[in-house]
């Protein structure tokens, strides 16, 4: 299967879990490329929210913590920045302040913007996996390059203790 | 077992003398002359409700019902800025705004899930005065989220005056319960030297 086929795999299998839900910007309305990999399920499972990244990244973790799987889907890495005192100082530390009472199970989507066809410019384009890489430290992060790759690790991602990372392409909805 | 004022002012007594005595080796921000207040606050908050709050928690957690040896453990382990239970629901953190949009999403999720209990997530002024907050409470109020917010109002973030540095305040809206006090203690610490 080709990549974005083995993503919408992917989100169809998690959408069966009873305590999953999607959530962001273009879940239920179209307006990126993620919207293409989640217009196949059920709209209860969408939760389409305003533009608040840190809030959604908050709002996330709290819904984790309350028992929910979110898949927390922001359009673009570039975007993804705005949420990073919640996902640095908190989600990402919840487990040491709380000596592992909080394990807050959020899958974070985000996609390196694509440049071909259309270039979208430095600041829809930035590809900041290493330094989130260096920086989380319970947070686990995981760049889908090959589509073989995909489906085994959000099924990881579902099946661990904890937060995932999950960064996508944009080029490779196209070119893999 | 019901708490009083007195016990509250005995346990903060406590901290800090543990606080001097070198036995803490992190921060500790101490409250005083807000008991009543929370006192009264705590009466609507049920043991089932989450309850979100600062750095400065100790009164907030022994009025939710963590247990006070617990509570002490955790602030000579150096966990007063983090204080957390599961049995009650209480988390809290040493980041401004942090807990509110965490908050948020736990009441989200009580409401899809059809939940009976409530959040209940409290703000310094400063906090209050942040665009977080004002996202939060806007989303919160639209979507009709069981979540109460409390506003405490010393004025001061740290030792920064909220008024002066904002050039005013915001009217605080009739659904936030809003209380004004005055610490005796300062922003950290006890206010005497302690040698490490």
């Amino acid at each position: 299967m080709k990549y974005k086929d083995e993503i919408i795999r992917s989100m169809e299998w998690l959408s069966e879990k009873d305590n999953t839900i999607f959530l962001g910007q273009s879940v239920s309305y179209s307006g990126n490329a993620i919207y293409n990999t989640l217009n196949t399920l059920p709209e209860e499972k969408r939760l389409e929210l305003p533009v608040f990244e840190e809030i959604q990244m908050g709002m996330s973790t709290g819904m984790a913590m309350d028992g929910l799987v979110p898949i927390s889907c922001f359009p673009r890495f570039d975007f993804f920045m705005r949420c990073m005192d919640a996902l640095v100082n908190h989600l990402d530390k919840m487990q040491n302040m709380t000596e592992f009472t909080y394990r807050p199970k959020v899958i974070m989507r985000t996609s390196i913007g694509s440049t071909n066809p259309l270039n979208g410019g430095i600041q829809h384009t930035q590809d900041h996996t290493e330094a989130f890489k260096l920086m989380l430290k319970e947070v686990k992060v995981v760049l889908l390059d090959e589509p073989e790759d995909i489906f085994k690790e959000f099924e990881r991602a579902y099946n661990r203790q904890g937060s995932t990372l999950l960064i996508e392409h944009g080029d490779h909805y196209n070119d893999k | 077992m019901s708490i009083d004022k007195q016990y509250l002012i005995d346990f903060e007594t406590e901290v800090k003398e543990r606080y001097e005595a070198g036995e803490i080796k992190a921060p500790v921000h101490l409250a005083s002359n807000n008991e009543d207040e929370l006192i009264e606050i705590f009466k609507g908050v049920d043991k089932d409700d989450w309850v979100f709050c600062s750095w400065r928690n100790h009164y907030h957690a022994l009025l939710h019902g963590i247990p006070r040896e617990k509570l002490m453990n955790l602030i000579v382990r150096g966990k007063s800025m983090s204080v957390y239970s599961k049995e009650p629901n209480f988390y809290s953190s040493s980041i401004v705004g942090g807990i509110i949009p965490i908050a948020l999403g736990v009441a989200k999720s009580i409401k899809m899930k059809g939940g009976k209990n409530k959040v209940w997530c409290f703000v310094g002024d400063m906090t209050f005065e942040s665009g977080i907050f004002h996202e939060s409470y806007k989303y919160a109020k639209n979507f009709d989220l069981p979540l109460q917010f409390v506003v405490e109002d010393n004025n001061l973030s740290t030792n920064t005056p909220v008024d002066e540095t904002w050039g005013g305040k915001q009217e605080v809206p009739s659904d936030i319960i809003y209380y004004k006090y005055k610490s005796d203690y300062p922003h950290h610490g006890t206010g005497n030297w302690v040698l490490f």
